[in-house]
Formats: C-alpha cells, structure tokens, sequence
C-alpha cells in the first residue's frame, strides 16, 4: 500500500519536475486602430503575463483589459466603458501551442513558428494562428509577433459615427521576455 | 483506507494535469492579478448630472469647453414661442491641473456673474476596495451686474457669493450611477428683498443617472433646502435630463425648474415650479481637447 503511495507522489513530482516553465508578468502588448488623418487610436499594456511550457510547446498569456493605456484619457474611458466592456470582460486570454517547438533548436537568432490556439476576447473566443519570432537568449526566451484581427469577429461594436475614424483592422504587437520559473 | 483515498485523489490530479496542461498554465497565471484594487471610472459621463456638479473631474491635460443654454419658460406657449425667447447662456473653461484638481471659469447672463470653480477628488470608488468617489467643490460667483449707481454704498465684496459642496457618488452597476452632494451657499448681499434670502443656506441633493444605452443615459438630480428662509419665494430645483455622448463630445438635454447656470442661483434662487409654471428647456455641451 505504502509502495503505492509513493509511486503516486513520484509520478506527480516527476511530472512537475519534467516540465520546465518560463514565463513573464511583464510582457508588452499594444494595438493599434488608427486611420490616416484622424486621432491616433493606440494603446499600450505592460502587465501582459505568459507562461511557455519548454517540454511540450504550451502557450498560455492572459491580459487584464483596463490595464492598456491611451494617450487620451477620455479614449480610455470610452475603450472601457463602449467598446471592449472591461467590466463585464475584465480580462483576454490566449491559451494554445507553439507548433513544432524544440527547445533544444531555439538560438540566440530569432526563428519563426506558428503560434495556433484560442484567443479570448470580449467574451468571444476564437481559433488562431499567428506567426511569432522566438529566440533564447542568456537564459530567456523572447517571443514576438504581430497580427491582425477584426473587431467585429469578437462582437465589439463601432457605431457609424465613429467608423471613420476607426480602422477595420486591429494591428496587435506583443513582446514577450520570458524568464526561467 | 486512508491512503487509498489520498492515491486515488493524487493519480486523478496527475490525469487531469496531463489533460488540461494549457488550462492549468492559464490557471497560474489567473490567480494573482485578479485582486488587484482598480479605480472605478465612468461613474457620470460628464461634469455635470444636469445642473448640479457630478464627481467626474478633467484628466491631467484635459480642457473642457462648456457651452449652455437655458431657454426661457417652456410652458408659457406661443407668448414666448416656448421660451425660444429669453434664453440664458454660459460659456466657460475647465482645465485639469492635475488627475485629482480641475479649474474652472464661466461667464453666463443670469446677473453677469463670472464664476471660478475648483474640482478636487478626495477618494476614488475602488473595486475590490473604497465604496464611493469623495469629490469636494466650491464656487465663487462675481456678480458684475450690480451697479453702483443703484447701490452707492456697494462694496466689492457684495458681488460674491459662494458655494461649497462635497458630491459624494458609488456606482453600483454599470448603468446605475447614485450621488449624494451636502451643500453649503454664502452670500455676501442677500437682503435686497426682505425675508426672502439668508446669508447662510445648506441643502441636501441628490442625483443619479440610468444608461438606456452605452451611449445615452437619463439623469435626475434635486436638492432640498434644510434652512429656506421663512417668506421664501423661491423653490427647491429639480432637474432632469439625457446624456447624449459622441466620441469627445457630451450632449446633454435638461428640463429643470431652474433657468439661472450659476451653483449658487441653481440652489437658492431658483423660481420655477415643476406643477405650475416654469419649467426650462436648455442644453449643456461640452467639448473635450
């Protein structure tokens, strides 16, 4: 019976120690809705956190929305309150896979990767695939990338007097440095 | 029998920690951040509930330009094309010095009277954290249509008046906003019509606003005079009103039994009656850059 036991702690502590975790709770993510002639529409988030799991690939980043900052305090506000709804959707998530990641390949020079998993939202979650530079660097990982998406897949509503001023296209660019757990 | 339950529960932790790896990497993450006090914002969408002041202040940087008008009254008819013909008007500056002060100056008819403001926030309502926004207030109004051909003896601090005022708000879901506002008016010259005016007034008033939509919301606010004077003429003023927002402006609507746009006036001279004659149709907007 006591055999037992242990053999069940070792598994579980075999399965902690195997796994070796970087993460960041300081990652910087900022989008940008912008269009040509009108205000800057921009905001910027320092507090972004992630965790990549080296063994398997795991990609997990969570943001807290109130925490991104305007230039424009009111911008802020109407972000909060109109658009993003932070209240009710307080945070975004990302949870998926660095598809045919190695840890023993990645190098001081950045490599791309396919970044695929499910993006939170305004509530909504959706599948994506993003391509990310990775690179390791005196013991941390960074990882970056830039993409799109479109506001209106994720239910966030502009209303026409504003869509001028607005760009139908989100472009999101995240840095992420990942220290060892 | 105990140590088969305790394997049990630990192979059933091992399984499902293989299975949801990403969900339990999420899980960690999830734990600290959520925790954190964050400061309630868009308690009111504009400076004003209707009249009285609300406990939003300009950001650092922030200048609010304020155009009202209050048209005259509203259930005289045709006689004044209903009140298309008296209107009163405020034009006026706020700037935020800092996230926590804002100054303020206007001009508006009612008496020529110039008025100074400052805004300053004591206390933020916090989730997770402080209940309410502590907002303090004071107004100083200039009266510069008292002349001194009718008044020989006018000093010039007979032209000032004052009020101090400590809105105090919680918003308790995100359309349901509440306000409660303690409010003291000084005046220096308030005998011109015996018995009607006092030098000292406090009045309690109170305001809230419903959003309808995310971007307009009904508001109302009145505030009860404790100590009116005994031959008052003058009556407790009751304000209602839209919130319009659009990007950097905020377009409110009112009807209020109050024509003047001074704090002191709004408070204590207020001449309409909501059953039975008076009542105004006026507009604040401000513009923000």
């Amino acid at each position: 019976m006591k055999k037992n036991l242990v053999l069940a702690i070792c598994l579980l502590t075999a399965h902690v120690a195997m796994s070796q975790k970087f993460i960041t709770r300081a990652g910087e993510i900022k989008f940008e809705a912008s269009m040509p002639a009108f205000e800057e529409v921009a905001a910027k988030n320092t507090t972004a956190s992630c965790i990549l799991e080296e063994s398997t690939g795991d990609f997990v980043a969570l943001v807290l929305v109130k925490a991104f900052k305007f230039k424009v305090p009111l911008m802020e506000e109407h972000f909060n309150e109109n658009y993003i709804e932070s209240t009710l959707f307080p945070k975004s998530t990302f949870k998926g896979k660095i598809i045919n990641f190695d840890a023993a390949k990645i190098a001081s020079t950045k490599m791309a990767y396919d970044i695929e998993g499910e993006l939170t939202i305004h509530g909504i979650t959706r599948k994506i695939k993003v391509k990310a530079y990775i690179a390791k660097y005196s013991g941390k990982i960074t990882i970056t990338s830039n993409f799109s998406i479109r506001p209106v897949d994720y239910e966030i509503k502009i209303p026409n007097i504003v869509k001028s001023k607005v760009a139908e296209d989100v472009k999101i660019t995240y840095n992420f440095i990942l220290d060892k757990k | 029998m105990k140590l088969k339950s305790i394997m049990t529960f630990s192979l059933v932790l091992f399984v499902y920690a293989l299975a949801s790896a990403q969900e339990d990497l999420l899980g960690q993450l999830d734990t600290v951040k959520l925790k954190e006090k964050t400061i309630e914002t868009a308690t009111f969408k504009a400076l004003q509930i209707g009249n009285m002041q609300s406990t939003k202040l300009a950001s650092k940087g922030e200048t609010y330009i304020l155009i009202a008008h209050r048209f005259g009254d509203l259930t005289k008819g045709l006689d004044n094309f209903f009140g298309l013909d008296n209107a009163y008007t405020k034009i006026g500056a706020i700037y935020g010095v800092t996230n926590w002060l804002s100054l303020g100056a206007s001009r508006q008819t009612y008496h020529k009277i110039y008025e100074l403001t400052a805004k300053y926030k004591f206390a933020n309502q916090e989730t997770n954290g402080f209940p309410v926004t502590i907002v303090g207030y004071n107004t100083w109004d200039i009266n510069t249509e008292l002349s001194e051909d009718d008044y020989p003896q006018l000093k010039a601090s007979d032209r000032y008046n004052y009020s101090t005022q400590l809105p105090i708000s919680r918003k308790f879901s995100n359309s349901f906003s509440l306000e409660i506002t303690p409010i003291y008016v000084h005046k220096n010259l308030y005998d011109l019509i015996p018995g009607t005016e006092k030098e000292n007034q406090f009045l309690i008033g109170a305001g809230g606003r419903y959003k309808l939509t995310k971007r307009l919301s009904f508001n109302l606010e009145y505030a009860a005079r404790i100590n009116a004077p005994e031959n008052t003429i003058y009556h407790n003023p009751l304000t209602l009103g839209l919130d319009i927002e659009t990007g950097g402006h905020v377009f409110q609507l009112v009807f209020s039994n109050s024509q003047s746009l001074n704090d002191v006036a709004v408070f204590t001279n207020t001449t309409g009656k909501w059953n039975g004659g008076g009542i105004y149709f006026g507009f604040n907007m401000y513009r923000v850059f």
